[in-house]
C-alpha cells in the first residue's frame, strides 16, 4: 500500500482508555493516523501526551495546514472541526457544533476523498450519540474499508451502532481484532 | 501526579466504598452525596478526577454537568461517570466533550483504581 494510507479513527465517551488499548497493539505501519475524539481544549493535549507515552507511533495535536506523514498519529483538537485536503492535509475551522459536538467525527471523514493512491480507512469506537455514521458511510461509498468496535467491548455502544446500522461497516470487531486488522490491511 | 478524586454519588454504600479503595491507593477523596455539594467543592478549588453519579435526587448527574461547565468549572477537572444502566441515555448529548469515560456499576476494585491511575496521570501532564 502506499505511504498516503489514511486510517481514521472517531470516538467518544471511553475513548482514552480504549485509544490505549488499540494502539498499545499497533505497530509503526504504513500510514497516518487521525483521531477524532469528541474532547474539549482543556483535555485534547493531554489525551495525545498519554496516547503518546504507550502507542509505538509519535502522537500529537492535529495542527493547522500540516501534511500527514505515514507512521504518525495526529489527534484533532478541541474546539475545532477537523477536515483533510485532499485526504493528507490538516484543516482546522471553526463552525457550529454538528451532532452536538465539535469536533465532530462526520465532519471529518466527509472531508475524506477518493484516493488516487493510498488507501482510507475509517473506524468508529465506542460513544454516545450517532456521529461518525454518516462519515463511515461516505467512507464506503468512496472506495475505503470500514471497521466498528463490538457491542461488547464497547464503553457505550452509540455510535459503533449507528455506525452499523448504515449497513456500511465491513468488519465488527473489538479492539484488538481492530488493531489486527489494521496490521493486516497496512502491513 | 494529582491525586485528588471527587466520588458524587447519594448512595452512601457506593460512597464508602469508593473511599475504601481510594485510601487504599493513597488518594485523596473529597466525598459528595449530592450535586449540589460537588459544585460547592468545585466552588472552594477542588481540581481533580469527578466520579459522577447519574441518578440522584434533586440535581442529577446531568444537570451537574451542565452547571459546572456553565460556571466555568471544568478546567483542570476530568469526569467518569457511574452508572447501573446499561444503555446510553440521551440526556448526555451536548455534553460528550465533558464526559471521558463511563464506569458501570457494581464495579470491582482493580476497574476502579486502574481507571484512576491513568485519569489522574492525565490531569498531572503539563500543558504548553
Amino acid at each position: 500500500m502506499s505511504s498516503k494510507n489514511v486510517v481514521m479513527i472517531g470516538v467518544s465517551t471511553g475513548g482514552p482508555s480504549t485509544l490505549k488499548e488499540l494502539f498499545n497493539e499497533i505497530p509503526p505501519l504504513n500510514a497516518a493516523f487521525v483521531i477524532v475524539l469528541h474532547i474539549t481544549p482543556e483535555m485534547d493535549y493531554r489525551i495525545a501526551q498519554g496516547l503518546d507515552a504507550s502507542a509505538s507511533m509519535p502522537v500529537a495535536l492535529a495542527r493547522d495546514g500540516e501534511f500527514l506523514k505515514a507512521g504518525n498519529v495526529y489527534l484533532a483538537p478541541g474546539g475545532f472541526h477537523l477536515k483533510l485536503d485532499g485526504n493528507h492535509r490538516v484543516s482546522l475551522c471553526e463552525g457550529a457544533r454538528v451532532n452536538y459536538v465539535q469536533p465532530s467525527v462526520d465532519v471529518a471523514m466527509l472531508s475524506l476523498t477518493r484516493p488516487i493512491v493510498g488507501a482510507v480507512i475509517g473506524v468508529i469506537l465506542t460513544g454516545m450519540g450517532k456521529d461518525g455514521a454518516e462519515g463511515l458511510r461516505h467512507v464506503k461509498r468512496i472506495g475505503g474499508t470500514t471497521l466498528a468496535q463490538d457491542q461488547k467491548s464497547s464503553v457505550i455502544y452509540g455510535m459503533p451502532k449507528a455506525a452499523l446500522e448504515t449497513g456500511a461497516v465491513d468488519f465488527v470487531l473489538p479492539p484488538r481484532g481492530i488493531a489486527a486488522k489494521l496490521i493486516e490491511l497496512l502491513g | 501526579m494529582s491525586n485528588k478524586v471527587m466520588i458524587v454519588d447519594d448512595n452512601e454504600f457506593i460512597r464508602a466504598a469508593v473511599e475504601f479503595i481510594c485510601q487504599s491507593e493513597g488518594l485523596d477523596l473529597v466525598s459528595a452525596a449530592s450535586g449540589e455539594e460537588c459544585l460547592r467543592h468545585l466552588e472552594s478549588g477542588f481540581r481533580g478526577v469527578i466520579l459522577m453519579d447519574v441518578m440522584m435526587p434533586g440535581r442529577d448527574g446531568w444537570e451537574t454537568i451542565r452547571e459546572i461547565v456553565a460556571r466555568d468549572l471544568y478546567p483542570g477537572n476530568l469526569i467518569l461517570m457511574l452508572t447501573g444502566m446499561g444503555e446510553p441515555d440521551s440526556r448526555m448529548d451536548g455534553l460528550q466533550e465533558y464526559v471521558t469515560d463511563y464506569l458501570t456499576k457494581p464495579f470491582g476494585p482493580d476497574l476502579l483504581t486502574d481507571a484512576l491511575q491513568y485519569y489522574l496521570s492525565l490531569l498531572s501532564v503539563e500543558t504548553p
